[in-house]
């Protein structure tokens, strides 16, 4: 057949002609040609001023991973220290037998807010603070993908943040315990289980925003030659943890989403006087919660991966092994989560299994430490400051871990559980395997991030401060927790044998706060007349230390090649070819932001990727998203649903302006000899990715929910009950076949637009919402006549139709977005990448509408 | 160390592509078990549950426990030949070359087969040693 008769236009989106041109890799002969001084210079300028910080009160539309990755970091040492003050009072009120200082009921707010602030605003937030500060640097890449997205997610965290914690002073905290179980918590009276999921609900969708990050960051933004066997090991751990955020965090997602429509609601999902099961919550929050150990734990032993190479200099002692306990931690660690339901009846066997994966999950843990201590044998070692920090934290570690170990085994948990020995053993894998190695960091890291060095003495001061103090505080804990001191009591009758060790505990916990002011201070104190740093102070081998100072916002000057995994260590000529932009992406022609795509696996170029800019917009769009999350806590919906509509426009707009347009040159020079494309669609582009993840995230928590469909059915001999209502089977097929059409009209759109039938395409991007918004009503209607207050039966089939009628919501948007896109030019045959999301967003809708439907319309009848 | 290098530079070049090559691979032994495991615990969950006779289900799991090594042994064998470093005396590939990327690759695969086989193992503790829904 020839070229003229075939009967389909030839698909002209991008990836048939538009692949990187010229040479690569860069030849020895390239790299050394020197670049003329007042070419570097001209460069260097365009660079700086593409960069440059907005300044005065527009210094918070900032959205460079070096600004946000900062105020992230400091909000988040902020909200640890307000929750330290906490634990303070709590053990000043236990640190004698019948005090009375606070209430019991300030008590419940302060132990609850202590653990869900430390746990929520701290722990999980500091890893995505620290990872969006120095992940680029690692990388040599300019800035994370989606800058926006980053300080989106901060300004989220920052206000959800301040909505919980300031639950306390208001004297409305929640009351039940970081973990609120179910009835305690949904039955506790006050707004207080509201504001604990609302508001970290609201926290969760940023963290899952930063994973989102974070994730195409480590895959797509490395450097040219830098393939997997070579990234460091800190990227490594932030590829796992994103992953594991992605995987956990949905279920508890899922569970706040039943858990307040309960509170709302009355839908008695966690009520077993109609149906529910309280063990559910605590299957869902476990499912999180101990996953959630390791995504606090990896990232910060990652910086332990980071400092020991560098104090011993030499390259890491067994890189595989080590990316080995990553991987197999990050999959055995979602085996582990009845060990927190060690004593709720479950059968012994069931208790095995989980009792067996605890056990295992020691090997690949154990593993990296070993992998750290071998490089310290084998290396010269020279002990600094982050090093003693490491130290200390492996060493209470390893006490936590062997604790571990114990409560692991379902009889010894058995006599232990809900003591202060569980207190003493979360305290120890915790300052140890988190709070000592992220300290660690920032006086590691805190030179390439504010370019000025922490003071050695006050550095010592603290340490031993908080390392005394700790070991003073809680070793004591194990042997009143054994002498039965139960957790969470707010006084106890003296004569028991627990009150010396009380009051020691007390007096302790005094040390490590003043370990802590010391840190803070050393932190914040003004650092004007110090002199300027040497620019490589540790003498590491990695990226990140080819940082200017003074400060320059551009990220790296050049992109440079890279072929080994210390290349600081390696390459003797990359530092000065680095700074006089001999490398990648040396300028910036059109003075806009721009950094590199590469290949996932071997990181070759593939794209010049445009980066956004300072804008209003993620704030905006934070402080209206809060709006829909933080007016439900009082139970007033209208001012929350037009909060949400506002926060929707907000980030429509923010995506139309700035994301995909078609690029005025579709090819340009990268330097080195090559050129590169500045569009890409579909998985070449980081887009696809990021729509890929979330989605990935997305059926994790929907999964969840239908697990908890199936949770009822096996928890209760009557379910789905004989005597109840089923959703209208018709009205569900209708559903289907609507839902179905809406879905093969955005997949034809895709091809149809990619083959240059562009009316065609809209035809079909009109036809598509239309069949959406028809299968939606089908599926309300189908469910209209269920009253879901009255059994757990129709209140999981509601669950369920609403979850999938607000994400077909969003899918009908995504399709006028392409719709208009298309209308304006901003979609064309050759760019679609705006379409090729949309139709991946919908393939991953269909499997839920498809599973959604057969659960409500076929499960009950061949359950029953 | 042998020298088998030479004559198959080619062609092999071929083999170490990148588009021959996934990161998925890597975790295709710990997928492994992580679907057992599940099984083990919502079968078990199940008959406990719903009735049915655990010991019956108990010596059926140990034959999965059979056919999850089985798949597990054989993910391994496979990311040893591709580690390759019994030939290549290249234990660590810390270099920046398709072959070290390809041989990593394997090495990771290996080790992840071998913590998966423990983790499987030890799940299966419990089939053999708890008897009963007690």
């Amino acid at each position: 057949m020839s070229e003229d008769d075939r009967p389909i236009p030839r698909k002209v989106s991008q990836a048939d002609d538009l692949a990187p041109e010229g040479v690569y890799p860069p030849t020895e002969e390239m790299l050394s040609e020197p670049v003329p001084a007042d070419l570097q210079k001209a460069q260097a300028d365009r660079l700086r001023k593409a960069w440059v910080a907005p300044t005065g009160i527009r210094y918070v539309t900032a959205v460079n991973n070096s600004e946000v990755g900062v105020w992230y970091s400091m909000t988040a040492f902020a909200f640890m220290l307000i929750a330290g003050v906490m634990a303070l009072i709590i053990r000043l009120q236990l640190a004698f037998p019948e005090n009375d200082l606070i209430s019991a009921d300030r008590f419940n707010q302060l132990f609850t807010m202590h653990g869900s602030a430390m746990m929520f605003l701290f722990a999980v937030p500091i890893f995505e603070a620290i990872a969006i500060l120095i992940l680029p640097g690692f990388l040599s890449a300019r800035d994370l993908p989606f800058p926006r997205l980053s300080a989106y997610g901060y300004w989220c965290f920052l206000i959800g943040g301040i909505s919980v914690i300031g639950s306390v002073f208001v004297d409305a905290g929640p009351t039940a315990g970081w973990f609120m179980y179910p009835p305690l918590a949904t039955q506790d009276e006050g707004i207080g289980s509201d504001i604990w999921l609302l508001g970290l609900s609201f926290i969760e969708v940023a963290s899952i925003a930063a994973a989102v990050e974070l994730i195409v960051g480590t895959l797509k933004c490395r450097p040219p030659g830098m393939r997997v066997n070579i990234m460091p090991l800190y990227a490594w751990y932030v590829l796992v943890v994103g992953g594991m955020i992605l995987f956990a965090f949905p279920p508890l997602i899922a569970g706040d989403f039943l858990f307040e429509l309960e509170r709302s609601f009355d839908w008695p999902f966690f009520d077993p006087t109609r149906g529910g099961d309280p063990l559910l919550w605590q299957h869902l929050f476990w499912i999180f919660g101990h996953p959630e150990v390791y995504i606090v734990f990896l990232p910060s032993i990652a910086i332990a991966a980071m400092v020991v190479p560098t104090v011993a200099q030499r390259p890491i002692v067994g890189y595989s092994w080590i990316v080995l306990s990553a991987v197999g931690t990050g999959f055995l660690s979602f085996g582990l989560w009845v060990h927190h339901m060690f004593t709720t009846g479950l059968p012994s066997i069931s208790l095995g299994f989980f009792s067996a994966a605890s056990e295992a999950v020691v090997i690949p843990t154990g593993i990296q430490l070993f992998a750290f201590l071998a490089t310290l044998m084998v290396g010269r070692v020279r002990v600094n400051l982050p090093m003693l920090w490491i130290a200390g934290g492996l060493a209470i570690f390893t006490a936590g871990g062997l604790t571990g170990v114990m409560l692991a085994m379902a009889p010894f948990d058995f006599q232990a559980h809900d003591s202060y020995f569980v207190v003493a053993h979360l305290h120890y894998t915790l300052f140890g395997g988190m709070v000592f190695p992220v300290i660690a960091g920032v006086y590691y890291f805190f030179p390439f991030a504010r370019k000025k060095l922490l003071s050695e003495r006050l550095g010592r001061i603290a340490f031993w401060l908080i390392f005394v103090g700790f070991n003073v505080t809680f070793l004591p804990m194990h042997w009143v927790g054994l002498l039965g001191m139960p957790r969470r009591i707010y006084t106890f009758p003296g004569g028991l044998g627990w009150d010396t060790v009380n009051l020691m505990s007390t007096i302790a916990s005094f040390l490590i706060a003043a370990g802590f002011a010391v840190f803070a201070w050393d932190v914040i104190r003004p650092k004007t007349r110090q002199p300027q740093i040497p620019r490589n102070p540790w003498g590491g081998g990695t990226l990140e230390w080819t940082h200017d100072v003074p400060e320059e916002l551009w990220g790296t000057r050049s992109i440079p090649y890279v072929t080994s995994r210390y290349p600081l260590w390696d390459d003797p000529k990359l530092l000065e070819r680095l700074d006089s932009g001999r490398y990648y992406l040396p300028d910036a022609e059109t003075v806009r932001r721009e950094t590199m795509v590469t290949s996932v696996i071997d990181a070759k170029p593939l794209l010049i990727q445009k980066v956004t800019g300072p804008s209003w917009l993620p704030l905006l769009a934070a402080v209206f998203t809060g709006g829909a999350f933080i007016f439900p806590t009082f139970h007033v919906y209208p001012p929350a649903i037009a909060s949400g509509a506002v926060a929707l426009a907000i980030i429509i707009l923010w995506l139309w302006r700035e994301t995909s347009w078609p690029p005025e040159h579709e090819m340009r020079d990268a330097g080195l000899g090559l050129r590169l494309p500045n569009y890409a669609a579909g998985p070449n582009s980081v887009g696809w990715w990021a729509m890929w993840i979330t989605m990935l995230g997305d059926a994790t928590a929907f999964a969840s929910v239908v697990f908890a469909f199936f949770y009822y059915w096996t928890s209760s001999a009557d379910f789905p009950p004989v005597a109840m209502p089923d959703p209208d089977r018709a009205l569900v097929g209708l559903a289907v076949v609507g839902l179905l059409l809406a879905w093969a009209a955005t997949v034809s759109a895709a091809w149809l637009n990619a083959r240059a039938r562009v009316t065609a395409a809209r035809a079909a991007l009109i036809v598509a919402p239309v069949a959406a918004a028809g299968g939606a009503a089908a599926l309300v209607l189908s469910v209209i006549g269920l009253s879901p207050s009255t059994h757990v039966y129709p209140a999981v089939m509601c669950a369920l139709a609403i979850w999938v009628v607000v994400h077909a919501g969003v899918g009908i948007v995504m399709q006028l977005y392409c719709l208009a896109a298309s209308v304006a030019g901003k979609m064309t045959p050759r760019h679609d990448a705006d379409i090729q999301n949309v139709t991946l967003y919908w393939h991953f809708h269909l499997i839920a509408v498809l599973v959604t439907c057969a659960v409500m319309g076929l499960a009950p009848g061949v359950m029953r | 160390m042998k020298t088998p290098q030479e004559p198959r530079a080619q062609e092999e070049r071929r083999e170490f592509r990148e588009e021959a090559e996934s990161l998925f691979r890597i975790t295709f032994a710990p997928v492994i078990w992580a679907a057992h495991f599940l099984l083990c615990y919502c079968t078990l969950a199940v008959v406990c549950a719903k009735g049915g006779d655990p010991d019956f289900w108990r010596t059926a799991l140990v034959g999965l426990t059979l056919v999850a090594l089985l798949a597990i042994t054989w993910t391994g064998w496979r990311a040893w030949r591709q580690w390759d470093a019994h030939n290549t005396g290249d234990y660590a590939n810390a270099r920046g070359e398709d072959e070290d990327r390809h041989q990593f690759l394997g090495q990771a695969a290996l080790l992840l087969a071998i913590i998966s086989a423990i983790g499987v193992i030890y799940t299966a503790l419990p089939l053999v040693l708890v008897e009963g829904c007690r």
